[in-house]
Parts: C-alpha cells; sequence; structure tokens
C-alpha cells in the first residue's frame, strides 16, 4: 500500500504544480518539493526491500489499452536521482529563474519542470508500450520547452530544434521498436516475460539506437553537447543528471528484459569505452563551461555503458561475479553522476548568473566573489575526476574490479575488457586533466574581465542544493557499503538469477569505505596543521612571483585554450579544431588574435555535409513541383502510361 | 631449445617496434641489421646442431645469412647514405607515435591470428608464426609511412624478414637453397640500390620517392 | 586491532623517514660521474627541516586552497604508499582492488598540485600544469597495462598477491616500463630537469615556484615519497621477492631500490632533457612496453 499511496501523493503533488507554476512560486515550490519528496520514499521503499516489487494494473481501459504500472528495484534506482534532481533543481530555480529576473518566462518554466520531472516518472513506471511512449514524448516536448525558456537567443533556439529533430530520430526507432515488440508478442505489456518470447532479440539494435540518441551514446549525442549548454542551468542539470540517465534506463531495462542478440554486449561495452575517451577528449577540448560539462555526460554515459556491457557479457559467458559487479557500479554511476553533474551545472549556472559569461578564457579568479560555489565546485570537479575519496571513484572502481576480473578470467570476455580498461584509464586522466581546466581557470588566478571582478555570490536557495548534492557525493565516497544491498537488489531485478539473498557487501568495498574515511580524516586534520603552521611561521601576502616578473597581468594566464593545447593536440584528427589567427606584425604589434573553436565534427563533419547532400537531392526534386497545371498532367499522363507498361509487361513474363 | 627461439622472436619483434620508433637513419639501419642477425641465428638453434654431426649448408646458410644482412648490407646502405649526403631525419609520412601504435597493435593482431591458424602441432607454440605476420606489417607501414629510399630500403628488408621467419616453418621441408637465393638476390638489389641512389641524389639533389613521381611522362 | 595499528604506524614511520634519502642519492650519484663531491646524501633533510621553519609568502591572489591543496596531495601520497607491501612485511592495509586506489591515489596528488599551481595565476606554473595532466593521460595507460600485467599473471588484484610473485617472462619488458613510467611520473631527465634554471622547460619545479615554507616541505617530501614508492612498485614487480626468506627478501628490496636509484641518477648524468614534442613518444614507449608484458603473461596464462 505504501508505494502506490506515495506515488498518488507525488502524481497530485506534480498536478498542483502544473497549476499553480505559473503564478503561485511559493506555492508550486513547495508542492514539487513534497511530489519529489514522495517520489524519493516510494523508491526507498522498494530499494530498502519493504516492498519488494509494485505491479498495478488498472481495471478500465485508458487510450485503448488498460493502464499497467509497474516499479521494481531498477526502475527505483533512477527513480530516486530523478526525485533529488527534480526537487533540488525547484528549488535552485527559485533564485536563479525567479519572477525577478525572467518575467515573462518563470512561470512557464516552473509548469514545463512539473510536466518534465512527472512525464519523466511515468516512463519509469510504465509497464506497457502505449504509455511508455506516451511518456517518453510528453517528457521529450517539456524538455523542449525548458530548454528554450531562453528564447531570445538564436543559438538557443537552434539548440532546442537540433534537440527536438534528434529526440524524434530516437523516438522514431523507440515507435518501431515498441511497435514491433507489440506485433511479435501479440500485446503491448511489458515485463520480464518478454524474455521467454523467440524472436526477439535483433528488437534490441533498435532500442539501442533509439535509447542511444537520449542517453547521448558517442556518435548519436549530436544533439547533446549545445542543448546542455544553451538550456538554462538547472534545466541543464535535469537533462545531464537525469534525462540522458532515461536513455540509459531504457538500454539496462530492455537488456533485462528482452533476449539478447550475442554480440549485444559486445557492442555496447565497444561503444561505451569509444564514447568515454572521444567524449572527454572532446570536452578537455572545449572553452565554454557548460559545453565542457555537457561532453563530460557524454564521457560518463560512456561509462556507465562500459559496467552494462560487462555485466551483459557475463550474463552471457555465465559469469555472474564479475558481470554484478560492473553492473551495480554501473548503476552507482548513474547516481553519482547525476549528483556531481548536476551539482557542476548548478554551479556553472552561479558563475553564469553572477558573470553574464561561460566562456573559461572571460573568467577567473571568482573564488574570492564567490567563495562557496568555488569550494563546492571543486568538490564536484574532484568527484567527477573519479578521485577519491568521493563518490565518483567508487563507482568506476567497481567497474575497474569487474573489468579486471574478466580480463584474469582469461576468457574470451578478456579481450574486450583489457583494452577498454585502458581507455578507461586514459578518460580518467583527461577527465581530471579537463576538470582541473574547468575549475581552476575559472575560480583561481586573476579576473580575467571586468565583469568577474564585480561579480556576487549565489543566493541560498542556489546553495542549499549545491551543498545538498556536496554532501551526498561525500557520503557516498565515505559509506559506499551502504548503497550496495540496494544496487544489488537492482542487479537482481535486471536479472533475477542474479538475486543473491541478504548478501552483505563485500569486504573490500568495506575496506575501500574505511580507507576513504582514514583518508578525509586526514587530509583534513593536514591541511589543518599546515595552515597552522604556516600561520604560525609568519604569513606574508606578495605578488605571484612569476621568476622575478614585476608585473604580472591577467592576460599573461594560462587560457582555456592554451590549457588544452598539448593533449588536444594529440586527438587533431577527432577534434579537428577551427582557427583563426592574425598573427602580430611590425615592431610594436597593434593588434593580435587567435581564436579556436572545437567544432561538433560528428555533427558538422558527418551529419551536416550528408543533410547538404540530402537536401540538394531534394532540392532538384522539387523543381518538379513549380505549380503549372500543363505539366502535372503530362505528369498524371507518364505515370498512367509507365503503370500501364508495367502490367503490360508483367503479363507477358 | 623452444624457449630460447622464442625470446629471439621476440627480440625481433621488439626490434621491429624500434625499427617503427626510430627518427634517424642510422639507427633504423642498426635495427634492422641486428634483426638480420638474430634471424640468422635461428636456424642453427632449431637443427639441434652438435658437433658430432653438423649440418653443414645450414651452418652456412646461417653464417652467409648473418654476414650479409649483419654487416654487408648495412655497410652498402651507410655507404650509399654517406655518399649521397642525405639529411638523416626521416620525413615520416605516418608519424612516429601512431607507427608504434600500428607495430604494436599489428604485433597483437598477429598474436590473435596466429592462434586461429591451423599450424602444425609443433609449431603452434611457437612465435614463429606472430612474429613473421610483425614483421611483414612492419615492413609494409615503413614502406608506406617513410619518403627516404633507404628507409624504403630497410622496410623491405624487414618485410623479407618475416618473410624469412615463415621459410623457418618449412626448414625441414626444403633446403635451405630458397633461402640463399633470396639472400643473394636482396645483396645484388641492395647494392644496386646503392648506387641507383647515388645516381639519383646527383640527378634529383634529393632522394625523395615522392618527387620520384614527376619521372611518369 | 592494536598490532595492525602498530604495523601502520611503523611503516608510515618508514616510509617517511627513508624517503628523503632518495634524491640525496640520485645527486651524490650525478656528483661522483660529474667528477664532483656533490650535497651531503642528507641534504633534503636539513632543507626540509629548514623550510618547515619558515615563513610562508603567499600570492595575492591565492585562496586557501593553496595551502590546503599540497597538504591533501601529501597524505594521498603517504596513503598509497601506505597500500605497498614492503617485500616480506606485507601492506600496511590491504585488500582486493586497492591497486586501483593506489593509482588514483597519485591522480588525487596530481590534481592538487595542479589545482594549487593554478591558483597563482603565473604563467610558468600554468604551462607545468599543462605538460602534468597532458602526460599523465599516457602514463595513465602504461601504469594501467603494467597492473593488468600483473594481474593476469598471478590471477590476484591486491598488491600484496600481485607483487610476490615475479613478472615472469615480461618481467623485462615491465622493468623498462615501469622504469620510464617512474622517470616521467617522478619529472626525471629525461622528461624534466629538476636542476634546470629556466622555468620554460620544467613540469613538476615550474608547477611549485610560488611555494614557500612549510607548504614546500610538504610538496617536496611528498615528491621524495612518490620516487620511493614507484622505486618499491618496480622493484617488487620485478623480482620474485615472495619466494625468498624474509630476510634475503627484505635485502633483495632495499638493494633494488638502491639500484633503481643509482640508475635514475645515472640516467640524469648520462641523457640530455629530451624536447618535449618528443616526450610523448617516449611514452607510448613505455605503454608499449607494458602492453607487451601483459601479452607475455596472457600467453603463459594460456599455456
Amino acid at each position: 500500500m505504501i508505494v502506490p499511496g506515495l506515488l498518488s501523493v507525488a502524481a497530485l503533488g506534480f498536478l498542483a504544480g502544473m497549476v499553480l507554476g505559473p503564478r503561485r512560486p511559493r506555492l508550486w515550490l513547495a508542492a514539487t518539493l513534497v511530489g519529489s519528496g514522495a517520489l524519493l520514499a516510494a523508491a526507498l521503499a522498494v530499494l530498502l526491500g519493504e516492498v519488494p516489487e509494485w505491479d498495478w494494473r488498472g481495471t478500465f481501459s485508458l487510450g485503448g489499452e488498460r493502464p499497467h504500472l509497474r516499479l521494481d528495484a531498477l526502475g527505483a534506482v533512477f527513480l530516486a536521482l530523478l526525485a533529488m534532481v527534480g526537487g533540488a533543481g525547484a528549488a535552485y530555480s527559485r533564485n536563479y529563474w525567479s519572477d525577478r529576473d525572467y518575467p515573462r518566462s518563470a512561470g512557464r518554466g516552473r509548469f514545463w519542470w512539473s510536466v518534465l520531472v512527472a512525464t519523466m516518472a511515468l516512463v519509469l513506471v510504465a509497464a506497457n508500450g502505449l504509455y511508455f511512449l506516451f511518456g517518453w514524448e510528453l517528457f521529450t516536448v517539456a524538455a523542449f520547452f525548458l530548454i528554450l525558456l531562453e528564447s531570445r537567443g538564436r543559438n538557443v533556439r537552434a539548440a532546442a530544434w537540433l534537440y527536438l529533430a534528434a529526440s524524434h530520430v530516437g523516438t522514431l526507432c523507440l515507435f518501431a521498436f515498441f511497435a514491433l515488440l507489440a506485433e511479435r508478442t501479440g500485446s503491448w505489456e511489458l515485463g520480464p516475460q518478454l524474455r521467454g518470447v523467440a524472436g526477439l532479440a535483433p528488437l534490441f539494435w533498435l532500442a539501442l539506437g533509439g535509447f542511444g540518441v537520449k542517453a547521448g551514446l558517442f556518435p548519436l549525442h549530436v544533439w547533446l553537447p549545445s542543448a546542455h549548454a544553451n538550456a538554462p542551468s538547472h534545466v541543464s542539470a535535469i537533462l545531464s543528471g537525469v534525462a540522458i540517465k532515461l536513455g540509459v534506463y531504457g538500454i539496462v531495462r530492455f537488456s533485462g528484459w528482452l533476449p539478447l542478440p550475442a554480440q549485444a554486449g559486445w557492442i555496447v561495452i565497444g561503444l561505451g569505452a569509444v564514447g568515454a575517451l572521444f567524449g572527454i577528449a572532446f570536452a578537455f577540448a572545449q572553452n565554454d563551461l557548460k559545453r565542457l560539462l555537457a561532453y563530460c555526460s557524454v564521457e560518463n554515459v560512456g561509462v556507465i555503458l562500459i559496467g552494462v556491457g560487462a555485466a551483459m557479457l557475463g550474463e552471457s559467458h555465465g559469469q555472474a561475479a564479475w558481470g554484478r559487479l560492473a553492473l551495480i557500479g554501473a548503476l552507482l554511476h548513474v547516481w553519482n553522476h547525476g549528483l556531481f553533474k548536476a551539482l557542476l551545472f548548478f554551479g556553472a549556472g552561479s558563475v553564469l548568473h553572477a558573470t553574464g559569461t561561460r566562456d573559461i578564457s572571460r573568467l577567473g579568479g571568482l573564488w574570492t566573489r564567490l567563495p562557496w560555489t568555488a569550494g563546492l565546485f571543486a568538490l564536484g570537479a574532484m568527484a567527477v575526476s573519479g578521485l577519491p575519496p568521493l563518490n565518483g571513484f567508487v563507482s568506476e572502481w567497481l567497474i575497474y574490479l569487474g573489468l579486471f576480473d574478466a580480463g584474469i578470467e582469461h576468457g574470451p570476455v578478456a579481450w574486450a575488457a583489457m583494452p577498454v580498461t585502458i581507455m578507461l584509464g586514459m578518460a580518467g586522466a583527461l577527465a581530471l586533466a579537463s576538470f582541473a581546466k574547468a575549475g581552476a581557470l575559472v575560480f583561481c588566478g586573476a579576473p580575467r574581465t571586468k565583469r568577474v571582478a564585480h561579480a556576487h555570490e549565489a543566493g541560498p536557495w542556489m546553495l542549499g542544493p549545491m551543498l545538498v548534492f556536496g554532501g551526498a557525493c561525500v557520503a557516498i565516497g565515505l559509506a559506499p557499503a551502504a548503497l550496495w544491498l540496494l544496487l544489488s537488489r537492482a542487479a537482481a531485478a535486471w536479472n533475477p538469477a542474479w538475486a543473491v539473498a541478504a548478501e552483505n557487501a563485500p569486504s573490500s568495498l568495506h575496506s575501500l569505505g574505511i580507507a576513504h574515511a582514514v583518508l578525509a580524516f586526514l587530509a583534513l586534520g593536514a591541511a589543518l596543521l599546515l595552515w597552522r603552521r604556516a600561520r604560525e611561521n609568519g604569513l606574508r601576502r606578495g605578488l605571484t612571483w612569476d621568476c622575478g616578473y614585476a608585473k604580472p597581468a591577467a592576460r599573461m594566464q594560462y587560457t582555456g585554450g592554451s590549457f588544452a593545447g598539448v593533449a588536444a593536440g594529440w586527438f587533431f584528427w577527432l577534434l579537428r579544431p577551427e582557427r583563426t589567427v592574425q598573427r602580430p606584425h611590425g615592431l610594436l604589434p597593434e593588434s593580435a588574435r587567435r581564436i579556436e573553436r572545437v567544432p561538433e565534427t560528428v555533427l558538422e563533419k558527418l551529419i551536416g555535409p550528408l543533410a547538404a547532400g540530402v537536401l540538394r537531392m531534394s532540392t532538384a526534386v522539387r523543381r518538379l513541383q513549380h505549380g503549372r497545371l500543363q505539366y502535372y498532367i503530362l505528369y498524371l499522363v507518364a505515370g498512367l502510361a509507365a503503370l500501364g507498361l508495367i502490367v503490360l509487361w508483367e503479363g507477358s513474363l | 631449445m623452444n624457449d630460447t627461439l622464442n625470446l629471439l622472436i621476440g627480440l625481433a619483434m621488439g626490434l621491429n617496434l624500434m625499427a617503427l620508433g626510430s627518427s634517424r637513419m642510422p639507427s633504423l639501419i642498426r635495427a634492422m641489421s641486428v634483426q638480420g642477425v638474430v634471424l640468422g641465428v635461428m636456424p642453427l638453434l632449431m637443427e639441434h646442431l652438435s658437433w658430432a654431426h653438423l649440418n653443414w649448408p645450414v651452418l652456412l646458410v646461417a653464417a652467409a645469412t648473418i654476414a650479409v644482412k649483419g654487416v654487408v648490407i648495412p655497410r652498402l646502405l651507410n655507404r650509399a647514405m654517406r655518399a649521397a649526403n642525405i639529411d638523416r631525419d626521416m620525413e615520416p609520412l605516418i608519424g612516429y607515435v601512431p607507427s608504434l601504435l600500428l607495430g604494436a597493435g599489428g604485433t597483437i593482431a598477429a598474436m590473435a591470428v596466429a592462434r586461429s591458424l591451423p599450424l602444425l602441432p609443433e609449431h603452434a607454440g611457437s612465435l614463429l608464426v606472430p612474429g613473421a605476420l610483425a614483421s611483414v606489417l612492419t615492413g609494409f607501414v615503413l614502406l608506406i609511412g617513410r619518403t627516404k629510399a633507404i628507409s624504403q630500403v630497410c622496410g623491405y628488408l624487414i618485410l623479407e624478414n618475416g618473410i624469412y621467419l615463415f621459410g623457418l616453418l618449412l626448414i625441414h621441408a626444403t633446403p635451405l637453397l630458397v633461402e640463399a637465393g633470396i639472400l643473394l638476390d636482396l645483396t645484388v638489389g641492395v647494392f644496386v640500390i646503392g648506387i641507383i641512389v647515388d645516381r639519383i641524389q646527383r640527378a634529383f639533389d634529393s632522394l625523395d620517392t615522392r618527387k620520384l613521381t614527376v619521372l611518369r611522362e | 586491532m592494536m598490532m595492525t595499528f602498530v604495523g601502520i604506524v611503523l611503516r608510515l614511520a618508514l616510509w617517511l623517514l627513508l624517503a628523503p634519502l632518495l634524491p640525496g642519492i640520485i645527486n651524490k650519484v650525478k656528483a661522483w660521474v660529474a667528477g664532483r663531491r656533490g650535497p651531503p646524501v642528507l641534504q633534503l633533510y636539513y632543507d626540509l627541516a629548514r623550510l618547515w621553519k619558515k615563513g610562508v609568502v603567499l600570492s595575492t591572489l591565492a585562496s586557501p586552497g593553496f595551502i590546503a591543496a599540497p597538504a591533501v596531495g601529501w597524505v594521498a601520497v603517504v596513503g598509497a604508499a601506505l597500500l605497498l607491501p614492503l617485500g616480506p612485511a606485507a601492506a600496511g592495509v590491504s585488500f582486493r582492488g586497492d591497486v586501483l586506489l593506489l593509482i588514483y591515489l597519485l591522480a588525487l596528488a596530481r590534481f592538487c598540485t595542479v589545482w594549487a599551481a593554478l591558483e597563482t595565476g603565473s604563467a610558468f606554473e600554468g604551462m607545468g600544469s599543462v605538460r602534468e595532466v597532458s602526460y599523465a593521460v599516457l602514463t595513465e595507460a602504461a601504469i594501467l597495462a603494467a597492473v593488468l600485467s600483473l594481474c593476469v599473471h598471478t590471477g590476484g588484484l591486491s598488491l600484496t598477491t600481485i607483487l610476490a610473485p615475479s613478472a615472469g617472462a615480461g618481467a623485462a619488458l615491465l622493468a623498462a616500463g615501469l622504469f620510464t613510467v617512474l622517470l616521467a611520473e617522478n619529472c626525471r631527465v629525461p622528461f624534466d630537469d629538476p636542476n634546470t634554471h629556466l622555468e620554460l622547460t620544467m613540469i613538476h619545479e615550474a608547477m611549485i615556484l610560488d611555494h614557500s615554507g612549510p607548504p614546500l616541505a610538504a610538496i617536496l617530501h611528498g615528491a621524495s615519497v612518490k620516487l620511493l614508492l614507484f622505486s618499491v612498485l618496480l622493484v617488487q614487480a620485478v623480482l620474485p621477492l615472495g619466494a625468498l626468506p624474509p630476510l634475503l627478501a627484505t635485502a633483495a628490496l632495499a638493494g633494488g631500490v638502491l639500484a633503481t636509484t643509482v640508475g635514475v641518477g645515472l640516467v640524469e648524468s648520462l641523457l640530455a632533457r629530451f624536447a618535449f614534442k618528443q616526450v610523448p613518444f617516449l611514452l607510448t614507449l613505455a605503454f608499449v612496453l607494458c602492453l607487451f608484458a601483459l601479452l607475455v603473461a596472457w600467453k603463459g596464462g594460456a599455456a
């Protein structure tokens, strides 16, 4: 009874939010928070095993189908994340997108936020193909309107339309997927019973394509960077933290429910590894703070898919031990990425709010003005780089363990596991580089522009959610074993054969948690000790030494472009940066400039030309359509004649 | 015995990588010649030589291989290089890091491929086939990725070393006469190239094979 | 419980006290090759003691992170060191997968150094940071390949199990690869020149230009612990210490570390620093060496 009750409360909360949103911001926030809290409670009830699984079929018919909802541990993992980011984002928007700053769009934003969270929750509990598609489409549209909140900018509109177009390519795949599924099974019902149906395996590819677009799987990620960069930051946070996870959810869900083709695991782990490495290479080269974060999402989805792919391989090769490790790592990374990416996007939002620019090379030295944001962003940067003792390391560690075990086992999977391990390590090092750049260049050093020098700290409603997420990152890092049981329930929901009754976390995870706690404690202690020692010995402020240069200036600092120079050069073949260089001339050069832009290569170099070709062909065909009646009649006659000829020819055969 | 052989083949594989990674002509020539010597020793190991019954033809061919590949050819190339006053940089078309990674990837691929080949059981554990494949691949990478005439010769010689390794598989079936013939051809070939290099240098002031395309008319 | 705690404290003391010896030995070797007398072997100890008593000059731009970062980095390196077994004396802390924690703790230390460097807004320190984070991408690949080879060879996943036997047939490859990684990670010649006075050519030294006093002491000490860590790792990966009687194993470990240190000194005396363009090539070579060690381990496991 507890789960349906809580879900009803949540539904009521979000419905109230939709009604109240446009006019009553306070009541809206209260309703949304209540709804999110109820969602979180429902998810936790399932994850903690109070209610193993909730399954509900309506006795009435709605839209030709009887509603069928179910919530199992796997869905609950994603639902919990949705509830956290949904609630926190709503709180964040109170300061960030307030009626005072955005009188035209704030109300609209609140309405669509409620719609977005509610429909995403619907997707997560739908167990009927039609309802799933309905929720999916609505949430896509809601996200579109949220991206478009600030509709004055040309970039924003272009990004929103690109998002909508790409999403619908994905939705098209999903329509085909669900329709074929319904055709082959005779009903729209979804569930583990599909696993036994023969002949469904090839449908997995359609699902991978359709959900892959939403998840930002590497070659299908083209919509993601511009949409995440141009959306308001709280929207970016939920898009990056949760919306793309729904794509991951689709892949995980249906890889559990469908019989899998033999190559599926290999393809998924390969796509994941490529996505992780290439995504972070793109991220490193970006100079737009939010674009960098967006590309980093591509990387993290890659990391999650590495875990999922390893789990699929483990399942098909009958290796439950490391398959489970990898899957649990992947699911934990879903949470972790949601938490620290939302934190980072909130941080980027505060920076944008305070300075009006996202360009890393125009920021700098913000820590004096935004100390809280700076500290929390640094924490998020460490978490996303997978550094101990924070949560990002725990999930990557579990995935690594799965891969290492697969390699040690010396089976055929090792040929995938070993190169993927190395690629994951390189991606990790690049992530560190990217976030040293994103964090330190924005918040440290000297302010690069005037505007930065007059920035202001974010309001309490903006800092609160960031504090919550920062705290969650630390908590998961210090006590990872506490989550094991929850996530192993989700793994059991994915593959019932992997269910282990009343199982404790592996002792190594406990040890890791203890090591993390000791480390965090010692690091804190050492920092305090060093600070005290420095104070005792005498602390003097002076200009940055800079090898004795007397007048260091802000413009002498390394910029985003120059920071990425070395490593981005190695990925030149992939990134294809466009450079505009105006060299200095003469003795006292007047001006010189160098602008570097890293395009979205897949979109601009691959899909763009392809689309241009299609357009050219279509314009050629369009010449037939000119409005002269005589010619149309000629077409008719020619068509009829051709048909007649075909019929005659067929008859003569 | 097999272990020593595998060690030598491993060494030859390492020399392949060294050849791919060397940015200077002399070091490329050195890698190639050391590889020749290493390969020359192999038939001695395979034939289980003992003083009681010496296998003269094998001994002879091994000595000839070592002498020609280890001493004569490198010397010829070095002399040609000096005579033609060649710039010692390689001007690669495929950079050193990509070549190195190509070579490493190729070696691993060769290992993987060799496992699935229908080999005699006595060759299954040995590195002969992967070594041969890797050397052939290295040769091709050098031939494709380097522009200077002499580096091309080195690429060709490493490719030939690969073929020689394949030949060792058949050491019991074919007399080493074929190998001897190849060796002779090689020596003559390199000799001729040494002379031609000198001529080309005088005629064109360059040994860049890319520029030889103007001769196509 | 008490015993483990005492054991950890003893190991900690060993690591902290012995580490500053290594740079001294390297400098002595370099002086000896050059025919000079050189600074005393204990020079770094004197330096650390002196720095600990000195005041701090803080850049006007620096935040408190500028002092916190060296502390966190130092804790990370020392924590990583405690994960390593010391020959017959097993590691202070050991669990399945601790090897990954070691790698990522070193990454944490790197993050801290780079962050602190960028706090000052100096171009030189930016330059050093860029090099540090970029080359780390390649060394990370090499280290992971090396660790994989050890894991595949031994079938274990904790440092204690994978380091006890020798690396087998691929030991030579692994030794060469790990030695190159050691040079790169510790910013020695031919990757970086710790002695030069031209900031343009440095990596590590360029990053810590603005540090002074106790934080600088923490950084220098951390760097020496890192050097010792890599030497111990290298020696244990290559030598079969687990198969030797305890006393001999200890002697072998000490001798190996000493030999490695002398090796670093010799490399430094005989080789010039490479141009930065060549560094990726050398690191790729290290990666390929470790990769081949992995291949050998794989083949060995199959047979």
